[in-house]
């Protein structure tokens, strides 16, 4: 039983790893996407890998899905009917006042998850301590509960302001709701999320609503599926905070879901970060649409407190991965001032890149390596045969309006703006925490990170990259560290001194109990954590500490909780203020870890005798010029070997680019370590 | 009294000489690379600032200028602000004498109204960016200081700008790097607020700092040389964006109608024109025949008036980038000094962003006479700009707080307009959550929600105002700074006027009669206070509404029945829907 299976449901692909502990071997497939019915995608993908009693000797499959987002995309989710605290029912239309963007005269946002018509106030009111106001009338709700039924409401968001302070009108008004014989899901403010801010806390609710009625069927689906063939292991899916949770409670709080498409590329970065002892790694993954970067200190995956999908604000703890619309497909153009342009357009999987032959003409980043000899006209997976003649007819007509010599200079500056787009995205979420990227390693995954490797690290000036094995499958081995994790928050703004502390210390308890009884029970050992929220009063923005705790019994004084913050503060800003410190928010989390794995990256492929070396011409970003390449398959690589650039190494799911100017050697873990000749 | 000959300043230096060598590619990184730039400066002062008008409200801009004062690129932030700090940095060099007295680390004070365009509550800090010793360029933030010790912690009943605020004309808060703690002393002992401007001045010195090591990075790996010159290449780039728009437009003159509700101190409307001429991609904007400088705040010092045309230039025809010097070369501006825009010192100037909002909708209004379909109809067409105090009666502190709010957007060509959105001369700007603000304030939010019927009527209707009622626990003081209160935003092409803006107190005997500007008004504990927002004007004749979009409204609550049968008969016929 010593076997997992990880699967990571992408736009375009759904990768799969699966990995035999006692055996160290891994097993990789990739496998379109099928959006309609993502399951279909999965058990291909399972087919193309794992034997049937293979299947059924696993113990976990750890799955990452986007099925939560795309309910959300494509707005096919539950009638959704919401009740407000009356004069608040238009909190989901006010939203904030502000304009996504500033300078646009005509924006608009889009149409609120619940048309106005199905909003209902109930006459009830909290204050921010707690204190009932107005006591609840019942009656509104009995009312709304009739609307409610003639309108083919099938899910219902109970939003009252301060609930996180007292719930009780909240939980009134569910009862109220059951009783009269209302059957759909009812989701709860409170219990969604334990923070002030009644927009990000409405719509938070209104999207678990909304998204539980595609999440909880399709996790039905996929288990019963999985069961049928013979699976007797957990099934496990990502939570858009870090770490994992059981399908049971994802179909309670689906909402936790909507942002994890990019975690377990954080969670894989982390993994290697540990295994390898690097203080601080960037994880750079691009895709087929975008780029996802995160920063991995001490081994830590980083996790901020509101994220936002599609314009909405969602307030649970998320892995701060950040993204742009920077991959292999985005399309290049000459905007209408004369500036070579790339992305955030793509050519995605239909049509693709020009150089896929299937039906895409627009210029694409694939394209543009292709030209420059980075990625050989070779097939590569899912049976397309890059074709050089295309790639170039597509980038050729924007030489001219540009003033640059042919479709290879056209190719050089695609490569060389995404890159610096990239490298742009690093910076920033580097240089907002106080971090300097030029001390970091720059692990580089996904199909086309490897590609993309060495021109980050000259525009960032870093100087150690690591390519992991399988890296075009790096986030499914990602996966499978994902260590079961709960968490849960609640706002209570009081001064940071011993008696404030003391508040602190029966919150966590209380959040903690309250973790407990969500909990599982799979796993013996379990690790409790607590965090606050704190700012210097006057503040609104926080830092989030770590509190120390013994077990969720927090051991702290306040005068050294003010410390810890003021040095978090000092590291991030860069300065220190002599003001007093205020609570805001107290954070439990609760994490039963997975079994340690024996290996800390996925074993290479097995090295094939006699790698002849071939050697292809490519343009060298280091030197400015065409130079001979050698062509090397990754699997010759062997433990310890060294490979001088210039080198293209080519392997099923990814391709490097080792430009002149570096080095790569495989480690034992079975990671290419490229460094920078001379540092 | 002297009369002055009109001025004219053109909005940004330089022109296309098509002689630019810059290759397009690392242009298009250096362009990327600024614009990340002044956003670190912007995200660094918004997560360290004290003051809910900061991180908020959002009430500055950061801006990275190159050697020659000319915008490299900006954070949206505060779009009032955003063109005025060209004539900040100048200001605040000029004063300390020039760029000859600046040393690296230096950061300038500069808060005097006629060189920022603002009121004294809004202040500049400069700071020279030195690569090898030499001044490649300027980080600035000019942010609004919660209390800066004017007569009232805000105020629309100024008669000069020395009841406005403490004024620093240019003086240098850092130099070398080290605080020069006289002045910062000077600083705090003039706010009634003293511990929240210290923790702003700090975020503000982070912001600065952090955009001026994003310039230092990008020169120093490009080469001052090439730096240079891809700058030059950028501005040509946002000059050909903007002038491909005012081509398009037919020549002619265009004039816009402005009109303030009054002074400040006299109850007269205070009428306005502002003339657009188009001619081939050029365009002139002329003040010249505003009113006379007035003796109550509206008055509108010439940087705000540049920067209101500017911003109004980038939004119509910037084609959603930002900004950068080389969009203001296709404007020129026309101020005749001594005269509401383009006041002389000391006139008073505290509500100077009233006026260039109203200039802003005036200059919309101009080009909806050149092209149709290029504008919406007008908004709710003001901030609404409620400023709270007063002391807590358990501690005795003093507290205060602000903040604009949401009006309704006019319809346009292309639908209806957006409901509850600030005003687009502070387009990022964001409301407190009430939740956030009741635990902050002595006061319940009894209600915020879209006022039905609030929106004016047409093919494509306008959006929402809103309609916010505060319910104090403790006295409180009460600035209300509201335009548009007499003057209903407009309809286009057939569209119909919406609900004008309007304050009303509620003392407990039912509400008064509305207002839009008072000062100091006493909100005693127990009292309600409402703000109705306006709503947008609608676009093109009611009578062509769609049907369905008609009965949706009724059905959402967004129109009354009754208001639905007066303004769309059509849709009530027999048979039509």
């Amino acid at each position: 039983m010593a076997t997992r299976i990880g699967v990571d449901v992408g736009g375009t692909f759904t990768d799969l790893v699966w990995y035999d502990e006692a055996t160290g071997s891994v097993v990789v497939s990739k496998e379109p996407t099928s959006p309609a019915a993502p399951e279909v995608g999965v058990l291909a993908a399972i087919d193309a890998a794992i034997p049937p009693a293979g299947l059924a000797a696993a113990r976990y499959f750890l799955h990452g899905t986007t099925v939560g987002l795309n309910a959300l995309l494509q707005r096919t989710g539950a009638v959704v009917g919401l009740l407000a605290t009356d004069g608040f029912r238009d909190v989901l239309e006010v939203r904030r006042g502000d304009r996504d963007d500033p300078y646009d005269l005509f924006w608009s946002p889009p149409p609120p998850l619940v048309p106005r018509a199905l909003r209902l106030p109930v006459r009830e009111r909290m204050l921010a301590d707690g204190a009932i106001w107005i006591p609840i009338v019942g009656s509104d709700v009995e009312d709304a509960a009739r609307r409610f039924t003639e309108e083919g409401v099938n899910a219902v968001a109970i939003a009252f302001l301060h609930a996180y302070a007292n719930p009780a009108h909240e939980l009134e008004a569910e009862r109220i709701l059951r009783a009269g014989g209302f059957t759909g899901a009812i989701s709860l403010s409170h219990r969604v999320s334990g923070e002030y801010r009644e927009y990000e806390r409405t719509t938070t609710t209104v999207v678990d609503a909304f998204v539980r009625r595609r999440m909880g069927p399709y996790l039905e689906r996929l288990a019963s599926t999985l069961a049928t063939r013979g699976f007797l292991g957990d099934p496990l899916i990502t939570r858009s905070g870090g770490g994992s949770m059981t399908f049971a409670q994802a179909a309670a709080r689906p909402f936790e879901t909507v942002l994890s498409g990019p975690v377990a590329g954080a969670d894989a970065t982390a993994a290697i970060a540990r295994a390898l002892g690097l203080e601080m790694a960037i994880g750079a993954d691009v895709g087929g649409t975008s780029f996802d970067t995160c920063v991995i200190v001490d081994g830590e995956v980083p996790v901020l407190y509101q994220g936002s999908v599609v314009g909405l604000p969602i307030q649970t703890p998320w892995v701060d991965v950040r993204s742009i619309g920077a991959g292999g497909g985005s399309i290049a153009f000459v905007d209408g001032g004369g500036l070579l342009r790339v992305g955030p357009r793509s050519a995605g999987a239909i049509p693709g890149p020009a150089c896929y032959g299937k039906g895409g003409s627009e210029p694409t980043v694939t394209d543009a390596a292709v030209a420059l000899g980075m990625l050989p006209p070779v097939a590569i997976a899912g049976g397309v045969t890059l074709d050089l003649e295309r790639a170039r007819a597509a980038l050729a007509p924007l030489a001219a309006p540009l003033g640059l010599d042919g479709a290879d200079a056209v190719a050089r500056g695609v490569l060389r703006i995404a890159a610096a787009s990239m490298a742009g995205a690093i910076r920033g979420i580097t240089i907002e925490q106080g971090l300097d990227p030029r001390g970091a390693a720059l692990v580089a995954f996904g199909g086309a990170g490897p590609l993309f490797a060495t021109l980050l690290a000259d525009e960032l000036d870093v100087t150690r990259i690591v390519v992991p094995p399988h890296a075009g499958n790096f986030s499914a081995w990602g996966l499978l560290g994902a260590d079961l994790r709960q968490a849960t928050s609640r706002t209570r703004i009081v001064r940071l001194d011993e008696a404030g502390v003391a508040t602190v210390g029966a919150l966590a308890s209380e959040l903690h109990r309250e973790l407990d009884g969500r909990a599982t029970a799979t796993f013996s050992a379990r690790r409790r954590e607590v965090h606050a929220d704190l700012r210097y009063l006057g503040q609104e923005h926080t830092l989030t500490v770590p509190v120390p705790n013994d077990d969720g019994v927090v051991s702290v004084t306040a005068a050294a909780l003010h410390a810890l913050f003021e040095e978090c503060y000092e590291r991030t800003f860069a300065i220190r203020i002599d003001e007093a410190v205020e609570v805001v928010t107290v954070r439990a989390v609760v994490v039963e870890p997975l079994p340690t794995r024996a290996a800390q990256a996925p074993a290479s492929p097995v090295p094939v005798a006699g790698g002849a070396s071939r050697s292809v011409t490519a343009w060298s970003f280091t030197e400015g010029r065409e130079l001979a390449f050698a062509a090397v398959e990754r699997a010759s690589i062997a433990v310890g070997m060294t490979l001088a650039g210039p080198a293209i190494i080519a392997e099923l799911t990814t391709t490097t680019y080792l430009d002149a100017g570096y080095r790569a050697t495989c480690d034992p873990s079975g990671s290419l370590l490229i460094e920078r000749v001379g540092s | 009294m002297i009369t002055y000959e009109p001025v004219v300043f053109r909005c940004g230096q330089g022109g296309a000489t098509g002689l630019v060598d810059a290759d397009p590619v690392t242009t298009e990184i250096v362009r990327q690379g600024l614009n990340a730039a002044a956003d670190q400066m912007k995200r660094a002062l918004v997560r360290t600032a004290f003051s809910p008008v900061i991180y908020e409200v959002l009430d500055f801009a950061a801006a990275l200028y190159d050697a020659d004062v000319c915008l490299l690129a900006q954070a949206p932030s505060l779009p009032t602000f955003m063109g005025t700090m060209s004539f900040c940095v100048r200001a605040a060099v000029d004063a300390v004498g020039g760029t000859a007295a600046l040393d690296d680390g230096d950061i300038i004070l500069y808060n005097v109204p006629y060189g920022t365009g603002s009121h004294p509550q809004d202040v500049a800090m400069v700071m020279p960016v030195f690569v090898d010793r030499e001044i490649v360029g300027y980080a600035a933030i000019k942010a609004h200081w919660l209390d800066i010790g004017g007569k009232d912690p805000y105020s629309t009943d100024t008669v000069d700008v020395f009841q406005e605020g403490t004024i620093f004309p240019g003086v240098k808060l850092y130099r070398r790097g080290e605080r020069v703690d006289d002045l910062f002393r000077i600083a705090i002992a003039n706010s009634r607020v003293p511990g929240a401007v210290a923790g702003d001045i700090s975020a503000t010195v982070v912001g600065v700092r952090a955009g001026a090591a994003a310039l230092t990075r990008i020169v120093r790996r490009h080469g001052i040389g090439e730096f240079r010159s891809c700058v030059a290449r950028i501005y040509d780039h946002g000059e050909a964006t903007v002038r491909s728009f005012f081509a398009a437009l037919p020549d002619g003159r265009y004039v816009g109608h402005g009109e303030m509700d009054s002074n400040g101190v006299d109850d007269d409307r205070v009428p306005f024109d502002v003339a657009v001429t188009v001619d081939g991609s050029t365009v002139r904007i002329d003040y010249a025949d505003a009113p006379a400088q007035q003796r109550g705040p509206i008055n509108c010092p010439q940087p705000s008036t540049v920067s209101a045309s500017r911003v109004a230039i980038a939004m119509l025809a910037g084609g959603g980038e930002a900004p950068n010097e080389g969009f203001f070369r296709a404007v020129e501006v026309v101020t005749r000094p001594g005269t509401l825009f383009h006041p002389l010192h000391p006139a008073p100037c505290f509500l100077y962003g009233w006026a260039g909002d109203q200039a802003m909708e005036a200059i919309y209004q101009a080009v909806s006479h050149a092209m149709i379909g290029a504008v919406p109809a007008c908004s709710g067409g003001d901030i609404c700009a409620l400023v709270w105090w007063g002391e807590r009666e358990a501690t005795g502190e003093v507290w205060t707080d602000g903040s604009p709010h949401p009006v309704g957007q006019g319809g346009h060509a292309r639908g209806d307009g957006a409901s509850a959105l600030i005003h687009i001369s502070e387009a990022s700007t964001r409301i407190a959550p009430a939740e956030v603000w009741e635990a902050r304030n002595p006061w319940i939010i009894e209600r915020l929600e879209l006022a039905q019927d609030s929106c004016g009527a047409g093919r494509h209707r306008g959006g929402l105002g809103l309609d916010v009622v505060f319910r104090l626990r403790e006295d409180a003081w009460l600035t209300s700074a509201l335009e548009r209160t007499r003057n209903a935003p407009w309809g286009l092409e057939g569209g119909l006027a919406a609900r004008p803006n309007g304050v009303e107190l509620d003392l407990g005997d039912g509400p008064g009669s509305p207002f839009g500007k008072a000062t100091r008004l006493l909100v005693p504990r127990n009292a309600t206070l409402t703000l109705r927002t306006g709503g947008g004007g609608g676009y093109g004749d009611p009578a062509q509404r769609n049907v369905a979009a008609v009965h949706a409204d009724v059905r959402n609550g967004y129109l009354s029945e009754a208001a639905a049968r007066a303004s769309y008969p059509h849709a009530f016929r027999d048979g039509a829907s």
